[in-house]
């Protein structure tokens, strides 16, 4: 699971208000080379929540991330580069995404969350 | 045929592959025909009523769902997954007339047959099924396991979202419409989602013959060997219905192709 995917999840549990974002529990982070897109790059940064992306950083292990982020920013090479290896290069492997509201824990597993639902919680 | 914006905007090859890590798997196949969910030859065809049991929580998964569909795609995966690599021309041609550099949700992506098909795009794909999702992780594609009626996304953080050969699947109206509500919701301001399902009106006759008559009180079901229970194909009927009631975007293309009926919503807000 890529952090870019991350950004966008959220917990869907009945009852809860504001499951984004959710918290990670790492057991092991992949990285992987992905091209560089500033195109891309410049479409996400207006979609992502970027304290979640900074945080999320964090927990996986890089935090080169500044805390906060303006449009300015993408004219800097420096500040792509790291945004693009933050959003698409770091993988959670193993580990879980944990509903900020009621702490169940979604496991990942092999790179894949699985965010269904049990019974009671629809 | 009306217009769509999502389609004014030119495909443009580039040489540089932007996301290297997603592979194109398989064969294009342009002259195949698909019809949903024909695994292999054409399967014994044996129609049977069952009475459906109604949930007054439209996002609980229906017994009917977990037996004939879900299960059965989790026990063949890999054969299913090897009988459906043909893209259908008809979702290549939406995929490529996005924007370059688009992020496009596939709700019920499968094997994964679609994602990564437009190189200048970013995919992310979820199933129901555990098996598929784990083939298409195997292929280097961002997937995740979820439900189509209940997606765990943030509201707009897609660019478009498709939808394909999934709405057949889930076994009553109301579940139907929450999937085509969740596929709204999850696209930004403007963008556009391609849904496809199996027709009630079939063009093979035949195959109409041995469908029990629909009752208000059954839903029929499609037996082939080993193949997935397909509920009764979405009429044109239930699709206007469908879409008529939402209040936050239109459509703005629809067809009938080889079986199946495609329509294109655009989110107005």
């Amino acid at each position: 699971m890529r952090l870019l995917t991350h950004n966008m999840l959220s917990s869907n549990i009945k009852g809860v208000a504001n499951g984004f974002p959710l918290k990670i529990e790492v057991e092991k982070v992949v990285q992987q080379e992905v091209d560089f897109n500033i195109d891309f790059l410049k479409n996400m940064f207006y979609k992502v929540e970027w304290k979640a992306l900074a945080e999320a950083s964090r927990t996986m292990g890089y935090a080169e991330l500044p805390e906060n982020a303006d449009a300015a920013m993408l004219e800097s090479d420096d500040f792509l580069h790291k945004f693009h290896h933050a959003l698409l290069e770091l993988h959670l492997e193993e580990g879980a995404l944990v509903c900020p509201e009621t702490g169940r824990k979604f496991p990942v597993t092999k790179g894949i969350p699985n965010m269904l639902l049990h019974e009671d919680e629809v | 045929m009306l217009s769509c914006t999502c389609n004014s905007h030119t495909y443009r090859s580039t040489s540089r592959r932007s996301f290297s890590t997603m592979k194109e798997v398989g064969t294009d196949n342009a002259s195949s025909l698909l019809t949903s969910e024909s695994v292999g030859e054409a399967p014994v065809l044996r129609p049977v009523s069952v009475r459906a049991k109604c949930s007054s929580n439209v996002q609980s998964t229906p017994e009917i769902e977990k037996k004939y569909v879900h299960g059965v795609y989790d026990a063949i995966a890999p054969h299913f997954s090897s009988t459906r690599f043909a893209k259908w021309p008809k979702v290549s041609a939406f995929l490529n007339s996005l924007s370059p550099s688009s992020l496009i949700l596939d709700a019920g992506c499968g094997n994964g047959k679609y994602l990564g098909l437009n190189p200048d795009c970013f995919f992310i794909g979820c199933d129901i099924s555990a098996a598929l999702i784990n083939i298409c992780a195997d292929r280097g594609h961002e997937v995740l396991v979820a439900d189509a009626v209940n997606l765990p996304y943030r509201t707009g953080y897609g660019d478009a979202a498709i939808s394909i050969a999934v709405l057949h699947h889930l076994s009553t109206e109301d579940r139907r419409r929450k999937a085509v509500e969740e596929l709204v919701r999850v696209v930004k301001k403007g963008g556009c989602i391609l849904i496809t399902v199996w027709a009630r009106e079939q063009e093979d006759t035949s195959l109409v013959e041995k469908w029990t008559p629909l009752n208000q009180r059954y839903i029929a079901e499609w037996i082939g060997p080993g193949s997935p229970r397909v509920m009764l194909g979405v009429s044109f009927i239930l699709i206007q219905k469908l879409v008529s009631g939402l209040d936050n975007a239109i459509l703005v293309d629809r067809f009938y192709d080889k079986s199946n009926w495609c329509i294109i919503l655009e989110k107005t807000s």
